[in-house]
C-alpha cells in the first residue's frame, strides 16, 4: 500500500483549486473593504486603510436593509422549520416505507428545477393579473386585484418556498436515524405522543435540525434573486446592495465591506441563536440526564428518560 | 427455547424494514390524517410554481404573466431567437466542464478523505464547510474582482474568456458538495478489497482504479450529475463573472425580467425541466443498481 502523506496527495489539486478560486478572492474582498473608491472612474484603491467603509455600510442608510435583511432571514427559517419539520416527520414515520422513495424525489424535483425559473413561477401566480388574484377576487375574498407581488410578504412567500426543501431533506434522514426502537420504549414508558417527540425524537435528531437550520438561513441571507424577483428593485436585501455597489455604483471598497458585514451578521446570529438554545435548554439536560450503562454509548448523553420523569 | 428463537427471528425480521409499523386498526387517528393531510399540501406547495411555468409555457400572449390562448408559440419562438439557443448553449458547455472540473477534484479529494484520514481532513472538512456556507453573493463579488486581477493586470488571458470564467464559477460549490459525497460513501465500505488486492501483489495504481474507483463509481456519478446541475443553476456568481457574448441561460432570464418576461422564457424552462428530471432518474437508477435503498439516496444526496 501506498505511505499515507502519498494518499492524502490526492487532495492536492483541490486544495490548490479552492485556494486559488476561493480563498484568495476572498481575501482580496476583505483587502478592499479597508480601501476607499477614487474619483467616479476607479473602483477601489488602497493606498490609504481606513475602517471607514464600515462606517459607511452601517450608517442609517444600508442599516434598515441590514435589519429587513436579518428579519426576513429569520422569519423565513422559521417557518420552513414549522412547514418542514412536520413533513419530514411524516415522512419518516407516517408512510409506507415503499412510498418513501417516491416522496423524497418529489422533495427533490423543484430543488434541483432552476432557482430563477422557480420564483418567476411564484410571480405568474402573485401577479396582480394572474389566475390566483382572479380566483381570490371571483370566490369574493379579495374586493381589488392581489396585491403580494413587490412586498415583504411575496419575498418571505419566495425564499420559504425556495429553501423548504434543503430543510425538509435533513431533518427527514435525522428522522429516520433515530428510529422506532426508543420511540416504542417512550410510549411503552407512559409517554405521550407530543412528550415522546419532544423529549425523545427531536433531541436526537439535533444534528439534522442544526443542518436544516445552518443550510436555510445562511444562503436565504445572502440572497439576491428572490428579493429582485419578487421583492421589486428597490432593494430590500443586503445582497442586492452588494451587487449594485459592484455593479452599478462601481464602488467596489464599499461593496466590499457590506459582503465581510453580511457574512459577520451571518455568524454573529448563529452563535447568538446557539447561545440561546444552550442556555434555554440547560435545565432539562441537567435535570434528565439519566446514565444507562450500555444504553449511554449508543445515544445522546442528554436523551431525556421518561423513566426519570414519571418516577 | 423455541421462543426465544421464534423472538430472535421476529426481530431480525423487523430489522431491515426500519420503517415498517406494526399493523395498525382499521380507523386512522386524527393526528395520522392532520398529516398526511400536511405532507400533500406542502408537496402541492412545491410544485405549485412549477406546474404554473409548464402551463404558461403553452401561452400564445406577448407576456408570460398575462393568459391569452393555448398553443405552441412559445417553442417556435426559440427557434427563430439565436440569442436563447446561444444562451442554453452557453450555460450547457459551462456546466459540463464545471461538472468535469468538480468530479475529478472533488472525487480525489472524497477518495484522499476516506482513505487516509488524518489531521489534515479536519482541515480540508473546515475549508469545504466555508465553502458551503459563504453567500453565493459573496462568492461572486469576490471573484470578478479576481478574474480581472488574473486577466487583465496579471496578463493571464484565458481569465478574460467567458466560458473559463463561468466554469470556474461553476465548480467551486460543486467541488465540495463531489467531495461529500464521496467521502460519505468510502467511509462507508472499509478497506479489506484494497489490502487484498495488494497482497495480491496489484500495482498501487491498479489497485486504484479496479478497486477504489470502482466502489466509488456510483458516488462518483451522482456528483457528476449533481455537479452539472448545480452549475445550470449557478445565476448568481454567473451574473457577475460573465463575459458579454457569453451569457448564461439564467443570466438572460434574470436580465429578461427587469426588461419584461416572455413565454419563451417558460418554454426553454419545461424543456431544461424535462432534461433535468431524467438527469435526476439517471442517477436514483445508478445508486439504485448499487444497492443503495431511497432513504440511503437522499442521504447520499444531503451528503450525510
Amino acid at each position: 500500500m501506498r505511505s499515507r502523506s502519498a494518499g492524502a496527495a490526492l487532495a492536492i489539486p483541490a486544495w490548490a483549486w479552492l485556494l486559488v478560486f476561493f480563498v484568495a478572492p476572498v481575501a482580496m474582498v476583505i483587502w478592499f473593504s479597508f480601501g476607499y473608491k477614487p474619483g467616479v472612474f476607479g473602483t477601489h484603491s488602497n493606498d490609504i486603510l481606513s475602517l471607514d467603509r464600515y462606517a459607511e455600510a452601517l450608517s442609517p442608510t444600508f442599516f434598515a436593509t441590514f435589519q429587513n435583511t436579518l428579519w426576513v432571514g429569520l422569519i423565513g427559517t422559521a417557518l420552513c422549520f414549522l412547514i418542514g419539520a412536520p413533513v419530514a416527520y411524516w415522512m419518516a414515520f407516517k408512510v409506507a416505507p415503499h412510498r418513501r422513495g417516491i416522496l423524497i424525489a418529489l422533495v427533490l424535483v423543484p430543488f434541483w428545477t432552476n432557482f430563477l425559473v422557480r420564483t418567476i413561477g411564484w410571480q405568474v401566480i402573485l401577479a396582480p393579473e394572474g389566475w390566483m388574484s382572479g380566483l381570490l377576487q371571483g370566490i369574493g375574498i379579495l374586493d381589488g386585484p392581489l396585491e403580494i407581488l413587490y412586498t415583504r410578504t411575496a419575498v418571505i412567500i419566495g425564499v420559504v418556498y425556495n429553501y423548504l426543501p434543503l430543510m425538509v431533506l435533513p431533518l427527514f434522514v435525522a428522522f429516520d436515524r433515530v428510529g422506532p426502537a426508543l420511540r416504542e420504549a417512550s410510549k411503552d414508558l407512559g409517554a405521550g405522543k407530543l412528550a415522546t417527540f419532544f423529549r425523545v425524537t427531536l433531541p436526537l435528531s439535533r444534528p439534522g435540525v442544526i443542518a436544516g437550520v445552518l443550510l436555510v438561513f445562511i444562503p436565504l441571507m445572502g440572497d439576491y434573486i428572490t428579493a429582485t424577483v419578487l421583492g421589486g428593485a428597490r432593494g430590500n436585501m443586503v445582497g442586492q446592495l452588494v451587487a449594485s455597489q459592484f455593479q452599478t455604483a462601481q464602488n467596489w471598497a464599499l461593496g466590499s465591506a457590506m459582503a465581510v458585514v453580511l457574512m459577520l451578521v451571518i455568524m454573529l446570529t448563529i452563535a447568538v441563536a446557539a447561545a440561546v438554545i444552550w442556555v434555554v435548554t440547560l435545565p432539562f439536560r441537567s435535570s434528565n440526564r439519566l446514565v444507562l450503562g450500555p444504553e449511554e454509548t449508543k445515544t445522546d448523553a442528554d436523551t431525556p428518560a421518561p423513566a426519570e420523569v414519571m418516577s | 427455547m423455541t421462543q426465544t428463537q421464534t423472538e430472535t427471528i421476529l426481530r431480525a425480521r423487523e430489522e431491515p424494514g426500519r420503517g415498517a409499523k406494526p399493523p395498525r386498526g382499521p380507523r386512522k387517528s386524527w393526528s395520522d390524517i392532520a398529516f398526511n393531510v400536511w405532507g400533500v399540501l406542502v408537496m402541492l406547495f412545491l410544485f405549485a410554481p412549477i406546474i404554473v411555468i409548464v402551463i404558461y409555457s403553452f401561452n400564445t400572449g406577448r407576456l408570460l404573466v398575462s393568459w391569452d390562448g393555448f398553443g405552441f408559440d412559445a417553442f417556435l419562438t426559440i427557434l427563430e431567437k439565436p440569442a436563447i439557443q446561444n444562451a442554453v448553449r452557453v450555460s450547457l458547455i459551462t456546466a459540463v466542464f464545471a461538472a468535469i472540473i468538480a468530479t475529478a477534484l472533488g472525487t480525489l479529494a472524497g477518495i484522499a478523505m476516506a482513505r487516509h484520514p488524518g489531521k489534515w481532513v479536519w482541515w480540508f472538512l473546515s475549508l469545504l464547510l466555508l465553502v458551503s456556507v459563504t453567500p453565493e453573493i459573496v462568492d461572486a463579488v469576490a471573484l470578478l474582482p479576481w478574474f480581472v486581477l488574473l486577466g487583465q493586470d496579471l496578463g493571464i488571458g484565458m481569465f478574460n474568456d467567458g466560458y473559463v470564467r463561468l466554469s470556474v464559477g461553476s465548480s467551486l460549490f460543486a467541488t465540495a458538495v463531489v467531495s461529500y459525497i464521496v467521502r460519505a460513501r468510502l467511509v462507508g465500505q472499509d478497506a479489506n478489497l484494497e489490502e487484498a488486492s495488494a497482497d495480491l501483489y496489484a500495482k498501487p495504481i491498479t489497485t486504484f482504479r479496479r478497486i477504489t474507483l470502482a466502489l466509488a463509481m456510483p458516488a462518483v456519478l451522482a456528483g457528476f450529475l449533481l455537479a452539472f446541475t448545480l452549475s445550470l443553476d449557478n445565476t448568481i456568481v454567473a451574473a457577475f463573472v460573465q463575459v458579454s457574448g457569453t451569457t448564461p441561460w439564467p443570466v438572460y432570464v434574470l436580465s429578461a425580467v427587469r426588461s419584461g418576461l416572455r413565454p419563451e422564457i417558460a418554454a426553454v424552462s419545461t424543456i431544461m425541466l424535462l432534461l433535468t428530471l431524467l438527469a435526476l432518474a439517471l442517477v436514483a437508477f445508478v445508486l439504485r443498481r448499487a444497492g443503495d435503498s431511497a432513504t440511503q439516496i437522499a442521504r447520499t444526496m444531503t451528503g450525510g
